[in-house]
């Protein structure tokens, strides 16, 4: 009821919600605690300090029936992570295509420990599921795919510079746009269950980007309109369940052209560690045909394939 | 190179955390795998490993006088107990063994696994990959660090 940004009365929303006097206090707080500010005028009621931006129910389905007729939609409105609450639906036998997304999650994570902030009508958190024919090992190279798909469905909503950075950040003007999560598991030789964990920040207010800590953008900062957190769940669903087809058919070969083209920090100078720690020094050349990160360092041109990098002067 | 040198740095790298040591003196060259021979000389995997969880030594050039393995030269050990199924990584990635830092590892040593159990995670660019166990029977040795970087086909586990 709050979402549309206007004011409500107290007693319209008891009468709405069938809560007491306290109750409405209990919830304005419990509102309050997810970051949202609430604004309450004697004689007008309650409202929220910015209109909040809710998933659109009604027609998600009809649209991504329209554009992805294999992906089935459920939205929670509240979960620690919906890659963890996907893994266990996938592991009871969920089927190929199901996709979760939440209007709050809790709880997000990014790679071996890290976490990731969402916010309340400003972030988009969703996973889906796809099952492949094939093992773990014919899945190099997807999480790259996968960024390329999220890229380039959030330029085609008019965000400006999107880039990636190694293996699968997106990235705008240097600060970090968006996070993907891949978790598979099955049998070495195949099928395969994989989780793909998507996260955007579509509009951060100035409290957000303090919890994020790390420099931080949205699309709001990079796109003449700003598009609804429905629009960008349609676009970007749409966009890497096509990759997802491709990458199985033929893996990260296609997709390899089109990463180097959007590369944050080609030519840059990094660290790799591995699990925290040092690893390689060197500029940034691309990636191999797999995937592979290539470092140019004193020793000639070297590939990886896992670790986290970070800038160095030079 | 002496016998008694090869056993001393056998035993040092059991001890160790290191799961490889070479070593060159001259035109001999040494190399000490704990856990196996980890697929580099593209050795049949599958077959089962003398005394696999202790380290095993091979000759790098033919004309270094060493045996071309030391089965059973860690007093203690009994390597035949150490047969098993070999559990081998997919891909060329990071092995970890629990589902993140801090976390309970999937398995330890000793303890029983069922088929489709997950027991390490490699990641490769981002994707954590969750390993299975791809048969029932007890973990008899595991054979990377945890956070150590893993070649495609290199030994990971044994389940006997």
């Amino acid at each position: 009821m709050l979402a549309d940004g206007r004011f409500h009365s107290g007693e319209r929303l008891r009468t709405a919600l069938g809560l007491s006097r306290g109750g409405i206090l209990t919830l304005i707080r419990r509102i309050e605690a997810l970051g949202l500010r609430v604004v309450k005028v004697r004689g007008r009621g309650y409202r929220l300090a910015e209109g909040l931006d809710l998933f659109e129910l009604d027609g998600l389905a009809a649209r991504l029936k329209k554009v992805s007729p294999e992906l089935r939609v459920e939205v929670l409105d509240e979960c620690p992570s919906t890659n963890t609450v996907l893994a266990q639906r996938a592991a009871a036998g969920a089927p190929h295509g199901t996709v979760l997304a939440c209007e709050h999650q809790s709880a997000g994570r990014g790679r071996r420990g890290h976490s990731w902030v969402s916010v309340v009508g400003g972030s988009l958190a969703f996973s889906m599921l796809w099952r492949f024919p094939r093992g773990a090992g014919a899945l190099g190279g997807l999480s790259l795919a996968v960024a390329v798909g999220a890229a380039k469905a959030l330029e085609r909503l008019g965000t400006h510079g999107v880039a990636v950075k190694w293996p699968n950040d997106l990235y705008c003007e240097g600060r970090k746009l968006g996070g993907i999560l891949i978790e598979s598991s099955g049998d070495i030789q195949g099928p395969s269950a994989v989780i793909v964990g998507v996260g955007i920040n579509v509009c951060l207010g100035a409290q957000a980007r303090e919890r994020i800590g790390d420099p931080a953008t949205d699309i709001a900062s990079h796109n003449e309109a700003v598009p609804s957190r429905t629009t960008v769940l349609v676009a970007t669903l749409e966009s890497i369940a096509r990759v997802l087809a491709r990458f199985s058919r033929e893996g990260f070969g296609p997709f390899r052209e089109e990463w180097l083209q959007r590369h944050a920090w080609k030519g840059r100078r990094v660290a790799l560690s591995q699990a925290g720690r040092h690893v390689a020094e060197g500029k940034v050349v691309g990636v191999a045909e797999d995937g592979a990160l290539m470092l140019a360092s004193v020793g000639g041109i070297e590939r990886f394939h896992s670790g986290e990098l970070s800038l160095r002067p030079g | 190179m002496d016998l008694r040198k090869l056993k001393k740095l056998i035993d040092l790298v059991e001890e160790s955390g290191i799961a490889e040591l070479e070593i060159t003196e001259g035109e001999e060259k040494v190399k000490i795998v704990k856990g196996g021979s980890g697929g580099q000389e593209g050795t049949a995997l599958s077959q089962p490993l003398p005394a696999a969880s202790s380290p095993t030594a091979r000759p790098m050039s033919s004309s270094a006088p060493v045996p071309a393995s030391a089965p059973g030269s860690t007093p203690g050990e009994a390597p035949t107990s150490l047969e098993g199924h070999i559990v081998k990584s997919p891909m060329v990635g990071t092995f970890y063994r629990s589902g993140s830092p801090g976390a309970k590892p999937f398995v330890e040593v000793g303890d029983t696994v069922k088929e489709g159990q997950a027991i390490c995670i490699i990641e490769a660019m981002k994707l954590m990959n969750e390993i299975e166990a791809d048969k029932d029977g007890v973990i008899k040795a595991i054979m990377v660090e945890n956070g150590q970087p893993v070649e495609y086909g290199e030994s990971l586990m044994m389940i006997g």
